[in-house]
């Protein structure tokens, strides 16, 4: 774990803010303990710094009253869902306010007839389509996390998924949103229609992680559920043949729900922790979905099967049950909860490539783990071209360590660039990769960007020190930067 | 008359841009010309021409990702598509006159297949824009999943062309699918079309179409397209003719699908007088508002991507216009939606009495922000 460097701005900060913020909302919405502070300072990313105070809003007027004191004393806001961000999003980085939504985690309205949920922040995705499965309906973007990741997380992040391929994430399934600007100012964007007047704020504020304002309301789509899926395994001998695979299905015409791959140590280590059933002696496995009307199903699946044989496929497994299907996807999803098996601490990457980059890059990756000596486990959204190296470390060897690890995911970042990819599919830029920002965009894309934050936080106080190079602590990337 | 400028590269278009705004002219921006009547606009300075910007900068059939310049017409884009097997999942009006995919991007022009496929914003993985400071601002990239930085793609598809001019533009594209079918079938009440329409909705069928039909006073017609492979789409038009058969008709096969939906794209080109207005609306509110637009005028022609809730109306009688476009206008804001006057005889229509849509605020602030001096297309209500 590194501590952040803090940029230091003038306003009220520690004890007095927060014997202020318990005037304002009343003792039981504010914490300020030590110990309480602690389970603040970390999300899932390996970035900490401890906030001045926790409020925990039980409505959106509590939002905007907390806003409006913030921006009159230059506190600095930063929400938190439930802090599974892996780019260290909710990190107070300087400091301020957390905002935990614990408290506004309500489904307020499904409705059937529309196919839209109004959800409250901080509902745990998961909920969502659990709540709406009787009426035959999802939530289509399914993160790992989704067990305890929430909706304003998402909406944040603009999460992905497994089973974004088809579908679309999170931002595709977003028509409405009731925001608290960093002024206090409620405003209320989109509603149940595809389409309003003016310019689409809803989509400009998806995926911003917490930068242009605090989202307290949110209106989703909801999808019928197919009503039939196929579950395939296939077992590769090499990672070469899965990747082709991959690219193979896709020009095929294919658009599978679902294209997810592991190599062979991450399946060594989830067979360890969930018992999913993946061959240990595969170089690399796939998981691929397709789903739908139940007619023409089985063709389907037949044609990935032909096509996998003919990428050296070494086993194929077709999901018979439900409860089969569950057990393969439950190892996909617990992957990187069992790398803790592997080392006790791990940096993941999320890069994006195209598809038929795949076997050029996943080379490199392994080149740079030779390199710098660390094992690095690859488990990832193949479909979408959108990768997750794992890279193991040992935190206790200190924050030398830690920076060799970084530069080793510097290091596989510029290759996803150089291929013509981003630095970042679906866990966000945060405070993790914002010095790597420069690799992907010039200073005037980013100017054109600091254009619309200033429209929406002209005060800067709206989770500051994310997604936009800090001055100061990004020097050397933004003067090596190669585009 | 306006002056006519024709830059021929994204550099010349933001040179030009910026020497307008140091002048003060004001700037329209055409591309094929298809949407010049939508919506309201003045007389600019100067007529910025897209068709120099033409062509494919990259394609990787493999990655099925496709970019080119803003000026390209969509016909073109398509021919270049399917010799590879490929198309743009967009079905947007005007493609025959000439839309470019600048211009479908700048109006949010979609058609049927929105419900299956997405719509522009969905299908939309980067753009370069020229600006009027003279600088080409790039946002997203050329990969199918990508969240570093703003989603700056999603300001400026329906833009209008207020804030900038898109110079290239990436997609995600598909294969062509194998098979296409389309069936119809005819209700005789707004609310049983839309009922049935909802019933294919709320499958997993994932038509490419579901489209109702009003083409004056008589029965509303329902017309359904499906596309991919042989068993699902047979399936599709299966369960149409069971829903038409339980409200006691008919569904009938469609030889071509093409002939049949293209028109229906086309309801704005095929409207002679009166007045065309275009909602956006919850699912369920779809009918209501049909049966709204029939009492205000009992002429009114209806077309209705049914899947996504957006309906136009073509409000023929002009002596009873301005009291049934105002009484429509509102009806869609009531029910949960939005309406916006696509043409009219008369520009003061539907104009005032509008509510202001939620963060005009942060529209406007958007507007000043990348064009200070207001110099692009100058009438549109947008970001002001």
């Amino acid at each position: 774990m590194t501590a952040a460097p803090a940029v230091v701005r003038a306003g009220l900060r520690g004890a007095e803010l927060a014997g202020a913020l318990r005037d304002l909302l009343g003792a039981d919405k504010v914490l300020w303990a030590r110990e309480d502070l602690l389970l603040y300072e970390y999300d899932g990313a390996i970035d900490i710094a401890t906030p001045d105070a926790v409020v925990l809003p039980s409505e959106t007027a509590d939002v905007a009253k907390l806003a409006r004191f913030c921006a009159e004393h230059a506190v600095p806001l930063v929400p938190r869902g439930a802090g599974t961000g892996l780019s260290g999003g909710a990190i107070p980085v300087e400091g301020g306010v957390v905002i935990s939504f614990a408290r506004m985690s309500r489904i307020l309205e499904i409705d059937v007839p529309n196919l839209r949920a109004v959800v409250q922040p901080g509902l745990v995705n998961l909920h969502l389509s659990t709540a709406a499965a009787p009426s035959g309906l999802y939530f289509v973007p399914d993160p790992s996390s989704q067990k305890a990741c929430t909706l304003g997380g998402n909406v944040a992040e603009n999460s992905g998924g497994p089973h974004t391929l088809a579908y679309g994430v999170t931002t595709n399934h977003v028509t409405g949103l009731e925001l608290v600007l960093s002024d206090g100012t409620i405003v209320r964007l989109g509603g149940k229609a595809l389409e309003y007047d003016g310019y689409d704020l809803v989509g400009t504020f998806v995926g911003s992680e917490g930068t242009l304002g605090i989202v307290t309301e949110i209106t989703v789509k909801l999808t019928p559920l197919p009503e039939d899926k196929r579950t395939l395994m296939a077992a590769f001998p090499t990672m070469d043949d899965a990747s082709n695979t991959v690219s193979a299905i896709i020009g095929a015409g294919i658009v599978p729900s679902a294209i997810e791959m592991m190599d062979q140590l991450s399946t060594q280590a989830v067979e360890a922790s969930v018992g999913a059933g993946y061959p240990l002696d595969a170089g690399g496995i796939l998981l691929v979905e397709v789903d739908g009307v139940r007619d023409g199903l089985d063709d389907l699946l037949e044609r990935i099967e032909t096509i996998c044989r003919a990428s050296h496929a070494t086993q194929l497994r077709v999901a018979t049950t439900a409860l089969e299907r569950d057990k393969l996807w439950a190892g996909r999803k617990g992957a990187f909860a069992a790398m803790g098996r592997l080392a006790s601490d791990y940096y993941v990457q999320d890069g994006v490539i195209p598809r038929t980059k795949l076997p050029q890059v996943l080379r490199h990756v392994i080149d740079v783990g030779e390199r710098y000596g660390l094992r690095i486990a690859n488990v990832f959204h193949a479909g979408d071209g959108n990768l997750h190296p794992l890279i193991m470390f040992d935190g206790s060897k200190g924050p030398a360590e830690v920076e060799r690890v970084k530069e080793a995911g510097r290091e596989i970042l510029e290759m996803c660039i150089e291929v013509g990819g981003s630095i970042t599919g679906e866990h966000g830029v945060g405070m993790e990769k914002n010095c790597y920002m420069p690799l992907q965009y010039s200073p005037v894309d980013m100017a054109v960007m600091r254009r619309v934050k200033d429209a929406f936080d002209p005060l800067g106080l709206a989770n500051p020190g994310k997604v936009f190079p800090t001055p100061g602590k990004c020097k050397e990337f933004s003067l090596n930067a190669a585009r | 008359m306006p002056r006519a400028e024709r830059p021929g590269t994204p550099e010349a278009c933001a040179e030009l841009l910026r020497a307008c705004a140091d002048a003060g002219r004001t700037v329209r921006v055409r591309g094929g010309g298809t949407k010049s009547d939508l919506g309201a606009q003045a007389r600019t300075d100067v007529v910025l021409e897209t068709g120099g910007l033409d062509g494919i900068v990259d394609h990787v059939p493999e990655d099925l990702t496709v970019t080119i310049r803003g000026g390209m017409t969509f016909a073109a884009l398509r021919d270049a598509l399917a010799s590879h097997g490929q198309f743009l999942p967009l079905d947007p009006p005007h493609v025959a006159r000439g839309a470019t995919v600048g211009g479908i991007i700048a109006a949010n022009s979609n058609g049927f297949g929105r419900y299956r496929y997405g719509s522009v914003r969905d299908l939309l993985l980067g753009i370069r824009a020229a600006l009027p400071d003279g600088t080409i601002a790039r946002a997203g990239g050329r990969v199918v999943k990508n969240v570093a930085g703003y989603d700056l793609n999603k300001l400026f598809v329906g833009s209008f062309g207020t804030l900038g001019v898109v110079v290239e533009a990436t997609f995600k594209i598909l294969p062509l699918p194998p098979v296409a079918r389309a069936a119809s079938a005819t209700f005789a009440s707004a609310e049983g079309v839309f009922g049935a329409a909802d019933a294919l909705v709320r499958t997993s069928l994932r038509p490419t179409a579901v489209v109702v039909e009003r083409s004056g006073p008589g029965p509303w017609r329902l017309l359904v397209a499906a596309a991919g492979e042989r068993a699902p789409v047979e399936r599709a038009m299966t369960e149409l003719g069971r829903i038409a058969a339980a409200h006691a008709g008919t569904a009938e096969a469609i030889a071509d699908p093409e002939s049949a939906l293209g028109p229906l794209r086309e309801l704005l080109d095929r409207s002679t007088g009166g007045a065309v207005l275009r909602a956006a609306l919850p699912l369920a509110t779809q009918a209501a508002f049909a049966e709204a637009a029939v009492r205000a005028d009992p002429d009114a022609r209806l077309v209705a991507d049914a899947a996504s809730g957006v309906v136009q109306v073509h409000l023929p009688d002009e002596s009873g216009m301005r009291s049934a476009a105002d009484a429509l206008l509102a009806s869609a804001h009531v029910l949960g939606g939005s309406a916006r006057m696509e043409r009219t005889a008369n520009p003061d229509l539907g104009v005032a009495g509008a509510p202001e849509p939620g963060g005009a605020f942060l529209g406007r602030r958007l507007k000043d922000a990348f064009d200070p001096r207001g110099i692009l297309e100058p009438a549109r209500s947008i970001g002001r």
